[in-house]
């Protein structure tokens, strides 16, 4: 038998990405080159004008706040316009201004960006990763998205994928691939929840599983509720706090508030086994007047977290009541439940889904793996010819028309099947109307303006008459690729127009083969090697870095009990870095990076307040 | 048969599609194969099964040509059907607006669910009925109408002895009379197929005397007219196989018997070991293997099962 071509399946995460393939019929995670399971979703523009993703640009965060991108998931395919995109670009360390189309640009540089060219990058690091592994080139993958993406939001990582190089076989629904990761070689028979909060979105669905197939029944989610928001809700009580104490608003200084961002999710992350966690920056700012340095020092207790994160928790909760509600199901129907994605760490998370549910969650889920493993099982499914496995998904939210008044007229409700086709007739709406418009909305709104606009198209040419007498057949089709395309057909002359929705997240068609061009010199680079040398270069700079600033700082803190403990332990990450420097392993040269960055960005912090 | 273009799915496989293709025009029951009144889980397990085989997902980055259309409206059609019949709302609906549907589940369960048994009747209350039918007949907006009750009551009576080609034909001139009654429209297919079954049985037997008195040519011929006759007639088609297969006919044909008995009983071991040894001589070892793989599944004692099993998995 010929070796098959390797395809994936990954998990692009707002905080994670993880990728993930077949391996002897067993679906399996593939490591990183610094050896761990987890990518993070970064992309940073470093000072020496490299693009750095995954951990490294991690650790540099704080030191480069403004050219740091985290959490691009949240703004994926979304109008810069809309208000969660206004409310949610607020906390942001970056720069996010508007596009031509309305569409979301992120400024790395002196560059603007495209979300979906960043997405890209992150996509690319596991391209890259996952070709290390197998000695060859990957050009195959499934990715996952949460479940209440709206067509925009999925085209928009489609568009990520192929800029990436990759052919995006599918885009499949997050707590769906958990369910076939959770199903797959088992003999599951019954219906299943998946609760699935990460670090950006949440999303709950039901499906119906019967020996290889899997009905999804109904999913439901919010797009913009997930671990972000949380590590917010910290920031905003420190912050205030903060201000009220000593009336400076920290969100003011990228810097400060990237520290802040850091250590909320530190803490919320420590609440998960300790009752209690304490949040310590130092130097954090300066009065405006001059004097002192402040530090912001606080105790978070998890009934104080709890109380802050309570009513997110609790919007989780009505979602699934919704979900169970659409797929006629009890709680006590339910044969198990999963718990996906991170946030199920927080104990008061899962106090509340076994409250809801009634029943303990499923164990032997690896909550942050599961999504990419479910992805692996439908990737091999679609290309492998005996495959046991089907999944019927279904659409997230209802498709429809506008109609006059400014309503909604639905065609597809939400949680239909696909793929799917409707046809229905409408009327012309005034006397003489010769022209009609068709507007494709996607959302449950009953106004036509709180929905999305997908598409639109104009159907002209129609026999002047009085309202209501000419009569036009509309159908909406969605194939099994997801795409929807909708028509429109006048019924007595049999003129027709038709359009295919391919809202591509503000991309026009030559954007993309423009950044597809560009990026094609840049696709070669990285081999395994290679990388190992430029991170040493880095570490060799970054080792400059701290034996230039220790004298400085001895100075500077002249003795103090504080200096002098930093100073030995910069001594001793210089040592260790200097191993590290020897050594051919890249996750040693890497973590080694990690402690002294953080050394450098403790030191210049303390000199910038200092001086 | 759309031979000429290029499509990458097997002969058998193609046949399936177009088959199930042929019957999308049938009521929501019969498109999913199941009983007419069948249960909402009986529904869902049906149409989970045909998912396995119809999802566009199965035939993914293949050469489709004309069946990628196919597939996809096949599909389509088979979520339509399991949304209506899954939800009691809906399936309430259709009902009321198919009353030939409601009527074909009185014919398959002796009632619908709304209906209640009646109380006993008397001598008398049938004579009355005589009495009021007779003199409903002779008034001439009625006489169609009435005409087709009577060729049902006969077409009934008939159905009640058993003997259903009678019934066959009395539904068929009442058909004629009036082709929009819902009541012969239910009653037609179910009455054709057993009246068919029923010529095929006659056939049967005519071919297993044939083979007693050892004429294999005129039991051979009996056994095709009685496959032709009835597709739900197993038993002659496994015998038609076997006995081509005896006679070293024609790999195919001797396929296809096999498939047909397959198809009309999914659970004859016999059946499924036949098709797939056709099936792995005929080249096609994938579909062989799952046929094998069904047989040691619902008979691991079957002798020739396990040899086979033996043979394909020698350690």
């Amino acid at each position: 038998m010929a070796e098959r071509e390797p395809v994936i399946g990954i998990d692009l995460g707002t905080t994670n990405s993880v990728v993930a393939f077949m391996q002897d019929g067993t679906p399996t995670v593939i490591r990183n080159r610094a050896s761990t399971n987890l990518t993070p979703s970064v992309v940073a523009l470093s000072k020496t004008g490299k693009m750095l993703v995954g951990q490294i640009a991690k650790r540099q965060a704080i030191t480069n706040a403004t050219d740091t991108v985290y959490a691009a998931k949240r703004l994926i395919g979304r109008k810069f316009s809309a208000p969660q995109t206004q409310d949610g670009v607020k906390s942001l360390s970056y720069q996010v201004s508007a596009g031509q189309h309305d569409d979301i640009r992120i400024q790395l540089g002196d560059k603007h960006y495209s979300v979906p060219e960043i997405s890209a990058m992150v996509l690319r690091e596991l391209k890259l990763d996952a070709e290390a592994f197998f000695g060859k080139p990957v050009r195959k993958a499934v990715i996952t998205v949460p479940a209440y993406f709206n067509d925009g939001q999925r085209q928009a990582t489609k568009d990520a994928g192929r800029i990436a190089g990759l052919e995006v076989l599918r885009i499949i629904n997050e707590p769906t691939a958990a369910a076939l990761a959770y199903g797959f070689g088992k003999s599951v028979n019954g219906k299943i929840a998946v609760f699935d909060l990460g670090g950006g979105t949440f999303d709950v669905s039901v499906l119906d599983v019967s020996s290889g197939v899997f009905d999804v029944i109904a999913t439901g989610g919010d797009t913009y509720l997930g671990g972000e928001d949380f590590d917010n809700r910290l920031i905003e009580w420190l912050v205030f706090d903060f201000a009220k104490e000593n009336g400076i608003d920290l969100r003011k200084d990228r810097m400060a508030l990237q520290r802040l961002k850091d250590s909320s999710e530190k803490a919320k992350i420590e609440l998960s086994s300790a009752k209690e966690a304490q949040i310590n920056l130092p130097f954090i700012s300066s009065p405006p007047g001059g004097g002192a340095a402040l530090h912001l020092q606080k105790t978070l207790t998890r009934e104080k977290f709890e109380e802050l994160c309570g009513d997110l928790i609790a919007r989780t909760i009505t979602i699934c009541e919704q979900v169970l509600n659409d797929a006629k199901v009890k709680s006590t129907d339910l044969k198990e439940m999963i718990l996906v994605g991170g946030m199920t760490r927080v104990p008061k998370v899962v106090e509340a889904v076994k409250q809801f549910f009634r029943r303990d969650p499923c164990k032997g889920v690896h909550p942050d793996e599961v999504v990419a493993l479910g992805a692996a099982v439908q990737a091999d499914a679609l290309t492998s010819a005996d495959s046991e496995v089907v999944l019927l998904d279904v659409t997230p939210q209802s498709l429809g028309v506008a109609v006059a008044g400014g309503y909604v007229r639905r065609l597809i409700p939400r949680n239909t099947t696909v793929p799917t086709s409707v046809t229905e007739i409408f009327n012309t709406s005034k006397d003489e109307q010769t022209t009609v418009k068709i507007m494709v909305l996607q959302g449950e709104a009953e106004v036509a303006h709180q929905n999305e606009l997908l598409g639109e198209f104009i159907l002209t040419g129609l026999r002047s008459a009085r309202r209501g007498e000419v009569e036009i057949d509309v159908t909406f089709e969605i194939n099994s690729e997801g795409i929807v395309s909708v028509s429109a057909r006048d019924r007595e002359t049999g003129l027709q127009q038709s359009i295919q929705v391919t809202a591509s997240g503000g991309l026009t068609e030559e954007e993309l083969k423009r950044i597809m061009e560009e990026q094609a010199d840049l696709l070669l680079e990285a081999r395994t090697g290679e990388e190992l040398q430029s991170r040493k270069l880095e570490l060799k700079g970054l080792m400059k870095e701290v034996e230039d600033l220790m004298p400085e700082l001895d100075k500077a803190t002249q003795g103090s009990e504080f200096g002098q403990e930093a100073i030995s332990k910069a001594k001793a990450a210089l040592e260790n870095a200097r191993r590290a420097f020897e050594s051919p392993v890249l996750s040693k040269v890497t973590e080694s990076m990690d402690v002294l960055t953080r050394t450098v960005s403790l030191f210049k912090g303390v000199l910038e307040r200092i001086k | 048969m759309p031979e000429a273009e290029k499509v990458d799915i097997p002969e058998e496989r193609q046949r399936e599609i177009l088959a199930i293709e042929a019957k999308l025009g049938a009521n929501h029951f019969e498109v999913l194969g199941v009983p007419a009144g069948a249960s909402k889980e009986d529904v869902r397990d049906a149409f989970h099964a045909l998912s396995r085989r119809f999802h566009p997902d199965r035939f993914h980055g293949k050469e489709l040509g004309s069946f990628r259309a196919r597939i996809d409206t096949i599909f389509k059609r088979l979520v339509e059907a399991n949304n209506v019949l899954t939800d009691p709302d809906k399936r309430q609906a259709y009902l009321d607006a198919n009353p030939f549907v409601r009527a074909a589940i009185r014919a398959a369960t002796g009632s619908t669910p709304a209906h209640q048994p009646e109380a006993p009747r008397s001598a008398e209350d049938d004579a009355r009925d005589a009495e009021r039918r007779a003199r409903l007949s002779r008034h001439p907006y009625l006489a169609r109408s009435s005409k087709v009750f009577e060729q049902l009551h006969k077409a009934r009576a008939h159905i009640a002895k058993g003997e259903f080609s009678h019934a066959f034909t009395m539904l068929n001139l009442a058909a004629q009379i009036d082709p929009q009654n819902a009541e012969v429209k239910a009653l037609l297919p179910e009455v054709r197929k057993k009246a068919e079954l029923l010529r095929s049985e006659t056939d049967y037997k005519r071919a297993l005397t044939a083979l007693e008195q050892g004429n294999d040519d005129l039991a051979l011929q009996a056994l095709r007219a009685a496959v032709n006759a009835s597709a739900s007639n197993a038993q002659a088609a496994l015998k038609a196989a076997q006995l081509l297969e005896q006679r070293g006919g024609d790999v195919k044909e001797i396929s296809s018997f096999a498939q047909k008995a397959v198809d009309a009983a999914p659970t004859n071991v016999e059946a499924r070991v036949l098709l797939g040894r056709m099936l792995e001589q005929g080249g096609m070892k994938a579909l062989a293997k799952k046929h094998f793989e069904e047989a040691a599944r619902l008979g691991p004692d079957h002798p020739e099962v396990k040899k086979h099993v033996k043979k394909r998995w020698p350690f």
